[in-house]
């Protein structure tokens, strides 16, 4: 049994578990499929080179130059937990040598994606669901398409160009700043001299490792623009919609990198 | 001195000339209620519609759907120009863009040279008294000036047909008043069919030169502003003179 206000936007009350798990079920295919939808029509613009560089630059800034404080102090403290954590157990097995391989292992497979993904997520997706949601309940998208402009030319491809750029970038800065941590970390807990953590991280990591990497960066920026400009272009509504909006790119943009992450993972490392 | 639009005469509307928009046996539903329902209008060049009723009659929808924002259920909807304006209700500016650059976006399509459409864009904005506010932005102007802004851009183009959803809602009855001369100005200097969507007595008073008046998806009456005045129809009777008395809050309260 399901009992919902009167306005379809509001957050209905859920009196079944089935009820509630067939709703959430049918608007995460929804999603998907909008999301799909979106992805290939920005591919279709990008693909007849029609782009708005100008706004690709200032997209650019949005996205990636305003988050790299953010991504330098998460990484940091990520990198010195994991480095902790690590030093102490190989120090315990007299594997202090080994250190920097293994941190860098799990920088450069996991952690530099995933933090820089999450961040920007949290900060940019966030952001991006709001604004389309507000532009789409003021009309401003309507008045773009009375002028004769696709939303998704105008919107989605300049942000999805900015994203694809800045990600990586963002992804491999976040590298680099836990590396730093853990050198900081292995020399400090360890006595393990930076060189000699440079010379494992170098024994350590492959080519693939940074092919991975990129990879994981440029899908996890696909997942943030597209699922957050896909719920900004299809949230109708009112002021408590914005905030339902944000919230929802929130937890589907995080949900899928971390699902995404671990297909990836799978597939490039799993055991043969 | 209030200005008004003197009445279209039958000469003038064929002078005028064409056809510009032809809504046949429109109908739309939102989930289970029905909105439109089997509306049917024409609107010539140089005319000015005025469509009145109640809040939530679907006047608004109307405007969506010979925009093509909306489709509708069943009917026909045939606009005779592809250069179309339309002023929305809360100005829908774009705040992360100057007034200049929301201008702009109105003139994209002709491809212009940068100073030709700085031109343009400048007439415009005089036209509405904001010739100092090109690089302002939206939210550094007041209420009326972003409607006056919206204006402006919904007719940079010079539209064959003009839409105004509640152009004059919400403003002081000064701001109404100047928001009323451009409309009439509009009409005259550029001939376009026009919609005016509103429920403000003194907008469809002065603008429009033939009124429909909606409630329960259809028209219950058309004529004149003058002819509104003194009508019988108990629905135009209660909406002109804004009682209490009469069908359309019935079943409401």
């Amino acid at each position: 049994m399901t009992f919902s206000f009167p306005r379809k936007s509001l957050a209905k009350i859920h009196l079944s578990p089935w009820s509630f798990i067939e709703e959430q079920f049918g608007s995460g295919v929804e999603l998907i499929g909008q999301c799909i939808i979106l992805f290939c029509q920005t591919l279709y613009y990008i693909a007849r080179a029609e782009i708005d560089w100008r706004e690709v630059f200032r997209q650019c800034y949005m996205i990636g130059v305003k988050s790299f404080v953010v991504v330098s102090v998460t990484a940091l403290f990520v990198g010195f937990a994991m480095s902790l954590q690590i030093a102490r157990e190989l120090v315990l097995f007299g594997a202090d040598t080994a250190i920097g391989g293994v941190v860098s292992l799990a920088l450069v497979r996991e952690i530099g994606p995933i933090t820089a993904g999450v961040i920007v997520a949290g900060r940019v997706g966030s952001a991006i669901s709001a604004e389309l949601t507000t532009m789409m309940i003021t009309e401003q998208i309507d008045a773009l398409k009375i002028m004769r402009i696709d939303p998704v030319q105008f919107l989605v491809v300049p942000r999805y160009l900015a994203g694809f750029l800045m990600m990586p970038i963002l992804s491999i800065y976040a590298m680099f700043i836990g590396l730093l941590a853990g050198i900081m970390i292995a020399h400090s807990a360890a006595n393990v001299p930076p060189a000699t953590f440079l010379d494992s991280v170098k024994q350590t990591i492959l080519d693939r490792d940074f092919f991975v990497h990129f990879l994981k960066a440029v899908l996890n920026a696909t997942i943030v623009i597209i699922f957050s400009c896909a719920i900004g272009l299809h949230t109708r509504g009112g002021a408590e919609d914005v905030g339902l909006a944000t919230t929802r790119s929130i937890v589907w943009t995080m949900t899928v990198i971390f699902i995404v992450n671990y297909i990836v993972t799978s597939l490039t490392y799993a055991p043969r | 001195m209030i200005r008004r639009r003197k009445p279209i005469s039958p000469e003038r509307r064929a002078e005028a000339g064409e056809l510009m928009i032809e809504v046949k046996n429109l109908s739309k539903r939102f989930d289970d209620r029905p909105v439109l329902d089997g509306l049917s209008f024409t609107v010539n060049a140089g005319e000015t519609l005025g469509i009145i009723g109640p809040s939530g009659c679907g006047k608004s929808t109307i405007l969506k759907l010979i925009s093509g924002l909306i489709v509708p259920d069943s009917g026909e909807i045939i606009v005779h120009s592809k250069e179309l304006g339309l002023v929305f209700q809360g100005s829908a500016l774009l705040n992360s863009l100057t007034v200049r650059e929301n201008m702009s976006l109105a003139l994209r399509s002709k491809r212009l040279g940068r100073k030709e459409e700085e031109k343009i864009i400048a007439d415009k904005l005089k036209l509405v008294g904001l010739g100092d506010y090109m690089y302002a932005f939206p939210t550094q102007l007041s209420g009326g000036q972003q409607k006056r802004t919206g204006f402006a851009r919904a007719i940079a183009n010079d539209p064959k047909v003009v839409l105004y959803d509640e152009p004059t809602t919400g403003l002081d009855p000064v701001m109404s008043t100047v928001i009323e001369d451009y409309i009439i100005e509009m009409a005259d200097e550029l001939n376009p069919a026009s919609i005016v969507v509103t429920h403000q007595f003194s907008t469809w008073q002065r603008t429009a030169d033939r009124i429909i008046l909606l409630h329960a998806g259809q028209i219950q009456w058309q004529g004149t502003p003058e002819e509104a005045l003194v009508s019988d129809n108990p629905y135009m009777k209660q909406f002109a003179h804004a009682t209490r008395e009469g069908p359309m809050l019935i079943g409401e309260i």
